[in-house]
């Protein structure tokens, strides 16, 4: 078993449930003969045919409704987004069919189809190949807002996703994409949607994030460890729902979070799990919960998009600040 | 790979004939680093190179005419560019193989009390420490009240303290001792009529006596060791001294008291006493001893149960010589007695071994 890279996970989990469950389909912009613009779905067509991987039109809601469609009537799509940015264009698929589709029926239809997209910036790309719009969607009820941050989480999660009966968004780290390796078994295992990854123990300090940024988050725990700082790393993977269990279970014992993400601060998700911390963890808290984000702007020229993003230097700033409050 | 080919080299030139090449194929060249001279209608221009790589091929001969857009050069593909597919912006790639362990996460261990950032806020301003103060609100949570009460007795109680130096090593070692010895008392009382209160000098009958009981019982003249466990059995006595001083209690040692005469004894006694009055006492003299006895009585008290101080396994407690009524032959008669408190570390010495040593003591004593 060689190691493999995010993109080429989430490749190996495409081609496990084609293989695995007949009812399962591809389709997106050149998915099929280019094998999809970051090469997700490299080598599918040549492998399941025409029928199973779709090459559509350039036409998000097209893609979005025929997906709803398809699901509806028993198949389980996999669309691909280009990027992040052209899914604007389908949101009233999104909103006002998929995610609704089981309430309106009475659970007579449901709506598994998973909607996959590159997100985040860091790869120097125009500001509308670089969005991180996770919160429109977690905020949608009814939808499950996936982020996988590592080849084995790609792999698990979206296998999960597809198996999911009900629509799941899932938001793939393009600066992840070929940003290192790890041995991905291809025995055809899920992981569990709906839960938090604890990506390191610590007791001074609970560190919450997801997608490309738990690259920095890591390397800011690492940094911390030397200065005998102990922080405990938390990949939340699914924004929506939120598992925060496993969140508050860890500020109960370090009493401090961070929260870091990419997106712009104003109504993030971090707004979210701040806002639950308060309801539940108040009295645990030794110090103010703290968010490290991008920043309330659209996303700069990629000369400057290192400022936006959320870097080591950051995040350690204000951990210091929260453990000099306490 | 990437073919370079002839640019537009402005003012609406279609074509250049070849000059001369400046590389082959083969070379590695820099960014802007001269490929090839062309000739055009109006002079002769250098083509840069648009990037840095090795060529693998060049098309064209010196002399052949070539249009914009015909190719110039083949550079060879980068060795470790994959094909990422994108249209815009770059994705980075790393060969790096991450491997991530499974993270066991500690649970269970809260982060101290429970309390509401106004209540914390109002303990850092009153400098309550949270730990101290017991939670009367719902569900364990410590409420401003608790915090104001606990407020309040500190104030009345006033500052803390810190202790230090002498009194701090008192805390320190007395705690150790109570939390290893295994301590067990004997009290009995010596009738000293014989020559109380003719002959004054207690300590030097006292010494005398240590050693009498020493030399009947060597038991309680040893070092115990907790972690072997065992014991070793000292040759000489060196007699540990508790003096009580306003800033702590000091035990200065008087050595080898087995060996020495009484004048020497008392020469070194006062010795002791001046140098526990000045502060002068050097550290190593008080270390090193292997009996402890406390002469509580110049100040008062009976009997007690002193405390045994590891390494060594018996103290010996002096209190109040009083005169008590006492069988003579007996007829009721007023003798003084001295009051004796010994206490050992059983775990070393045996309940028979401190009688022994008492009656030995006793009998010193009441010669």
């Amino acid at each position: 078993m060689s190691a493999i890279t995010l993109v080429e996970a989430v490749n190996q989990a495409l081609a496990f449930e084609l293989d695995a469950d007949p009812s399962v389909l591809v389709l997106g912009e050149d998915v099929g003969a280019n094998g999809g613009v970051f090469r997700a779905t490299s080598g599918l067509l040549q492998r399941y045919g025409k029928a199973r991987v779709v090459d559509t039109p350039l036409a998000e809601c097209l893609i979005a409704g025929m997906s709803v469609g398809l699901a509806a009537q028993g198949m389980k799509p996999v669309a691909e987004f280009q990027f992040m940015g052209f899914m604007y264009s389908a949101i009233d698929q999104v909103v006002n069919h998929a995610s609704r589709l089981r309430y309106r029926t009475r659970g007579r239809l449901s709506c598994p189809l998973v909607l996959r997209a590159p997100f985040g910036a860091g790869i120097h790309a125009p500001e509308h190949h670089s969005e991180s719009a996770e919160a429109l969607f977690a905020h949608i009820p009814g939808l499950r807002v996936v982020v996988p941050s590592s080849p084995a989480r790609a792999y698990g999660l979206l296998l999960a996703a597809i198996r999911d009966p009900d629509p799941v968004i899932f938001l793939e780290p393009t600066r992840l994409y070929r940003l290192g390796k790890e041995e991905v078994p291809n025995n055809g295992k899920a992981l569990a949607l709906d839960s938090c990854f604890v990506l390191r123990d610590g007791s001074d300090v609970t560190l919450v994030t997801w997608g490309a940024a738990v690259r920095e988050t890591l390397a800011t725990a690492e940094r911390l460890s030397t200065e005998g700082v102990q922080a405990e790393v938390i990949d939340v993977a699914t924004l929506a729902p939120l598992d925060m269990e496993t969140i508050l279970d860890s500020v109960e014992k370090t009493g401090r979070c961070v929260i870091v993400h990419e997106a712009a601060k104003n109504c993030g998700v971090g707004a979210e799990i701040a806002a639950r911390l308060a309801d539940d963890g108040l009295l645990r808290l030794l110090a103010p919960v703290r968010r490290v984000t991008g920043y309330d702007t659209i996303l700069p020229p990629a000369r400057l998009e290192s400022l936006f993003l959320p870097q080591p230097e950051r995040i350690c700033a204000a951990v210091h600040e929260l453990l000099e409050a306490a | 790979m990437k073919v370079f080919k002839l640019p537009d080299l402005g003012e609406g030139l279609q074509e250049a004939e070849i000059a001369v090449w400046q590389v082959a194929e083969g070379d590695s060249v820099a960014v802007d680093q001269a490929l090839l001279s062309v000739e055009t209608a109006k002079a002769l221009v250098e083509i840069p190179s648009p990037q840095a790589g090795r060529i693998n091929r060049i098309f064209g001969r010196p002399g052949d005419v070539l249009q914009l857009g015909d190719p110039l050069v083949e550079f060879a593909a980068e060795e470790s560019s994959e094909d990422s597919g994108t249209v815009v912006g770059r994705v980075e790639s790393s060969a790096a193989v991450t491997r991530e362990l499974p993270t066991v996460v500690q649970r269970g261990n809260p982060s101290g009390a429970k309390a509401t950032p106004a209540v914390r806020a109002l303990a850092r301003q009153m400098d309550v420490d949270l730990a101290v103060v017991t939670p009367s609100g719902p569900s364990d949570t410590i409420t401003a009240r608790d915090v104001e009460r606990v407020a309040r007795i500190f104030r009345e109680l006033g500052p803390l303290e810190v202790l230090r130096g002498v009194r701090r090593t008192m805390a320190r070692s007395m705690a150790q001792a109570h939390s290893q010895v295994a301590p067990a008392t004997i009290n009995d009382d010596a009738s000293v009529g014989r020559w109380w209160p003719e002959q004054r000098d207690l300590m030097q009958r006292l010494i005398r006596a240590i050693v009498a009981g020493c030399r009947a019982e060597p038991a309680l003249n040893a070092w115990f060791d907790d972690h072997a466990p065992g014991r070793r059995m000292l040759k000489s006595i060196h007699l540990g001294i508790a003096v009580d001083r306003p800033d702590g209690l000091f035990v200065p040692v008087l050595r080898d008291i087995d060996s020495r005469t009484p004048a020497d004894l008392k020469a070194g006694l006062e010795r002791l006493r001046r140098d526990v009055e000045a502060r002068v006492i050097p550290p190593s003299e008080l270390r090193g001893y292997t009996f402890t006895l406390s002469n509580f009585g110049t100040f008062g008290g009976r009997y007690a149960n002193p405390i045994v101080q590891p390494p060594t396994v018996a103290i010996l407690g002096a209190g109040r010589i009083r005169d008590v009524v006492l069988p003579v032959d007996g007829v009721p008669a007023v003798r003084p007695v001295l009051p004796l408190s010994l206490t050992v570390d059983h775990r070393a010495v045996t309940g028979g071994e401190a009688a022994r040593f008492i009656a030995a003591v006793i009998a010193d004593l009441e010669e």
